[in-house]
């Protein structure tokens, strides 16, 4: 099921009556939330019974999360990653959604960036870590810098494309009751392309959160990245799990976060 | 001829707007280690065609990605296919699906070291669980885009399973296959880049952590070029064949 | 009154080699509260020619004047109505239809009240908060003509409004149609594919032929206004259709 079709699914469940929507996620996805469970079990199995130092218990690597938790570690650690994610994500969403509008609407800005957005796009970001640790050094300023390359071209891609699919139709239309090219833009080209922009913003965060623990773990900052790298030093293999779900979890309630508000703004799009 | 210029023309201002904010903020910066871009060339010339460790450093990290990539590849079309046309399977799978699609790898990589120790074995391992996600789930998403009336028609004609899978699933999902192997590519890449930086093997990395440890920033800024080179080279052989082979692919993808 | 004269459209560079002669030496004259329906086959220009009147699209030479003004662009005398409807399918019935009246800046209470009164008029009172994916075609296309009938254009132009709906709902629409003009007749340049609706329609039918588009001839259309039920089996309009037939079909086999 891909996240669109679950967003379908859900729609559909809310119209049956929200009393039944609780049984029918839970009589429809009981299958995927067996498969979890077993996964976890066959973990926890596997932790006790081959006894190797890269495979704790499912039950040891929950305690440590919650022990991280308690302990207030993750929280501070999570806090110097979150400013960075927070701050270079903005900055791609800026630079991202005005590049790819102009890029959409206008023929001579897209042939002038589309090789380099494209490139950029498909080369691994991770490339460009030692480029900023060379310019930045150890500080924030390359940590946000990573974040910014990550996520800000797919977002540009998108929003591009979203921006020139959007039916000519509806902006003759518009052009034949008058509409200026502002007026086109704020009335016919912003709500048509709503739908394919959310889209690249979901995917631009997860691709921020993936930059975010990549560059940390590369080059040692004070973050999650770097306590991993700890915990691995220290062939701590539970505690490094934890940090993996800590960031996992990040990863899910931002998406989950973007998309409730997609959901609320294009219910329109089927 | 016209159109050649009229395409580059933009393109070439973009670059040169690009050049030209890089020396500007050289000059005002206080750190004296960055080098021009004169000198990125001339680094990145001297290291393809004067510097043998180089070459020796690309043999080597690019081990992992080729093994990486085809053990990536043999398990992750199969693994798609059958997710696909197996719905029981299918749903079992698709948690772990949007799990590791969301879970960033690089974390794990300590624990793959403690589990696989520094070898080529580790790195493998690495650009494996980079790539083999993307592979299987678009591989699954070509299979579930035919259009099921056509697997209707075959039947109503008599084809068995095989002649089904080969004369319409297989053709018919060869676009989407085609996605999520260049976009496996890119991932088995990033995977490699990865290893390189966090184990400093003996490949790439120990080049780069070299160049750095001496102060040559003009040397670490052409190697990282080299490589972004060479990847952008491997990803357009692989959006070429992608063409040649299947042509009516359309844009979409996932990851 | 709509006047052109010696409208020529090219698309493209003809003197290159490449390019089509859409439209060539047009010439006719559309009179205030006229209904004028546009026939020909695939290829003759009729849209391009609507569109031209519509300001929508430049053309080369020639002239092509509103009560003595040159078209340059759109004008609030002049509205459109689409055959894909071309709703705005983010909003709803209601924000729709006030869109021509947003964006020429009217208050939203002024354009609402308009709005729902023609919503009313064209039949679709109680749909107001309704999403475009929500109605049947039919429905839609109300909805477009209510957009248009909104800004209170004296020229309606309309571009096989009916084309994409089904035979019966495309005949409800066009009694539907008529009755509205019979209230207010304005002056309306109406496309179309179908020789019935044009010669049920129209005041006059004009006849076009393809590549290169020109007006074959301005057919009149004596026929009783307001139209009586069954005037379709009445024999001149049976005559008329047929003479019309006659030529479209001609002009089908001339090519083939």
């Amino acid at each position: 099921m891909t996240a669109s079709e679950a967003v379908i699914k859900t729609t559909a469940a809310k119209n049956i009556g929200s009393s039944f929507a609780s049984h029918w996620l839970l009589r429809h996805w009981a299958l995927e939330i067996f498969a979890l469970f077993a996964g976890a079990v066959i973990w926890e199995s596997l932790g006790w019974g081959l006894g190797l130092q890269w495979l704790p218990p499912f039950s040891q690597v929950i305690v440590a999360l919650f022990q991280f938790v308690a302990s207030g570690v993750i929280l501070s650690n999570l806090q110097s990653s979150l400013m960075s994610l927070i701050v270079g994500f903005a900055l791609s969403l800026i630079f991202g959604l005005v590049l790819g509008a102009l890029m959409g609407r206008y023929r001579i800005v897209e042939k002038a960036f589309d090789v380099y957005v494209h490139a950029l796009f498909v080369c691994p970001s991770i490339l460009f870590a030692p480029i900023f640790f060379a310019i930045f050094g150890l500080s924030d300023a390359s940590r946000v810098a990573i974040i910014f390359v990550y996520s800000t071209f797919v977002i540009v891609i998108n929003t591009a494309t979203a921006i020139r699919t959007v039916d000519p139709s509806l902006v003759e239309m518009a052009y034949s009751f008058g509409c200026r090219e502002r007026q086109i833009f704020t009335r016919i080209l912003l709500p048509a392309s709503l739908p394919l922009v959310f889209a690249g913003i979901r995917l631009g965060m997860g691709r921020a959160v993936k930059g975010m623990i990549n560059g940390e773990m590369l080059i040692a900052f004070v973050g999650l990245g770097a306590l991993a790298q700890k915990y691995g030093a220290q062939f701590d293999a539970a505690r490094v799990f934890a940090i993996a779900m800590v960031v996992l979890i990040i990863g899910l309630v931002g998406n989950a976060i973007v998309q409730t508000l997609e959901h609320r703004l294009t219910r329109w799009a089927d | 001829m016209k159109t050649l210029a009229r395409d580059w023309g933009p393109r070439l201002a973009v670059l040169a707007t690009a050049v030209a904010l890089w020396e500007y903020f050289l000059s005002r910066s206080q750190n004296f280690l960055l080098p021009t871009f004169a000198h990125i060339a001339t680094g990145l010339f001297h290291l393809i065609f004067l510097e043998p460790r180089f070459w020796e450093a690309l043999y080597i990290s690019n081990q992992a990605l080729i093994f990486g990539y085809a053990v990536a590849v043999v398990i992750g079309i199969p693994l798609g296919l059958m997710a696909a046309r197996l719905p029981w399977m299918d749903r079992l799978l698709n948690p772990y699906f949007a799990v590791l699609l969301v879970m960033p790898v690089a974390p794990l990589i300590p624990i793959v070291i403690i589990a696989l120790g520094l070898g080529l074995a580790a790195r493998v391992f690495i650009v494996v669980s980079f790539a083999l996600v993307f592979i299987t789930i678009n591989t699954r998403a070509g299979v579930r885009s035919i259009e099921p009336t056509l697997i209707e028609m075959a039947k109503s004609f008599g084809a068995t399973e095989s002649q089904i899978w080969r004369r319409i699933i297989v053709p018919g999902a060869l676009p989407a296959i085609f996605v999520g192997l260049r976009i496996g590519l890119g991932r088995a890449i990033t995977g490699m880049v990865m290893v390189e930086l966090i184990l400093v093997a003996s490949g790439l990395g120990r080049l780069l952590l070299e160049f750095s440890g001496r102060m040559q920033s003009d040397m670490v800024f052409a190697t990282v070029l080299a490589v972004i080179i060479e990847a952008l080279a491997l990803l357009s052989v692989m959006q070429i064949l992608e063409r040649k082979i299947a042509p009516w692919a359309p844009d979409i993808s996932i990851g | 009154m709509i006047q052109v004269k010696n409208l020529t459209k090219e698309f493209g560079r003809i003197d290159n080699g490449g390019g089509v002669l859409a439209l060539s030496d047009i010439d006719f004259q559309v009179r205030d509260n006229e209904f004028v329906t546009v026939i020909g086959p695939s290829g003759c220009g009729k849209t391009t020619l609507l569109r031209i009147i519509a300001g929508l699209i430049p053309y080369q030479h020639g002239e092509v004047s509103i009560d003595s003004h040159p078209v340059v662009g759109p004008g609030p005398e002049r509205a459109v109505v689409f055959q894909n409807f071309a709703l705005l399918p983010w909003t709803d019935v209601l924000g729709n239809v006030t869109f021509g009246l947003d964006v020429r800046g009217a208050t939203k209470s002024d354009s609402q009240a308009k709005a729902k009164e023609l919503i009313k008029l064209v039949g679709l009172e109680g749909f107001e908060q309704r999403l475009p994916k929500e109605l049947s075609g039919g429905m839609q296309q109300r909805v477009g003509l209510a957009r248009a009938l909104a800004v209170s254009p004296r020229i309606l132009l309309m571009d096989e409004p009916f084309g994409a709906l089904d035979e019966q709902t495309r005949r409800l629409l066009q009694e539907q149609l008529l009755q509205l003009w019979e209230r207010e007749r304005k002056t309306v340049v109406f496309i179309t594919h179908s020789m019935e609706e044009a010669v049920m329609l129209g005041d006059r039918v004009m006849l076009m032929t393809p590549r290169p588009g020109k007006v074959k001839e301005m057919i009149d259309i004596p026929l009783k206004r307001p139209r009586p039920p069954d005037i379709e089996k009445s024999p001149a309009f049976v005559e008329i259709k047929e003479y019309l037939w006659e030529n479209l079909r001609a002009m089908q086999t001339h090519q083939s």
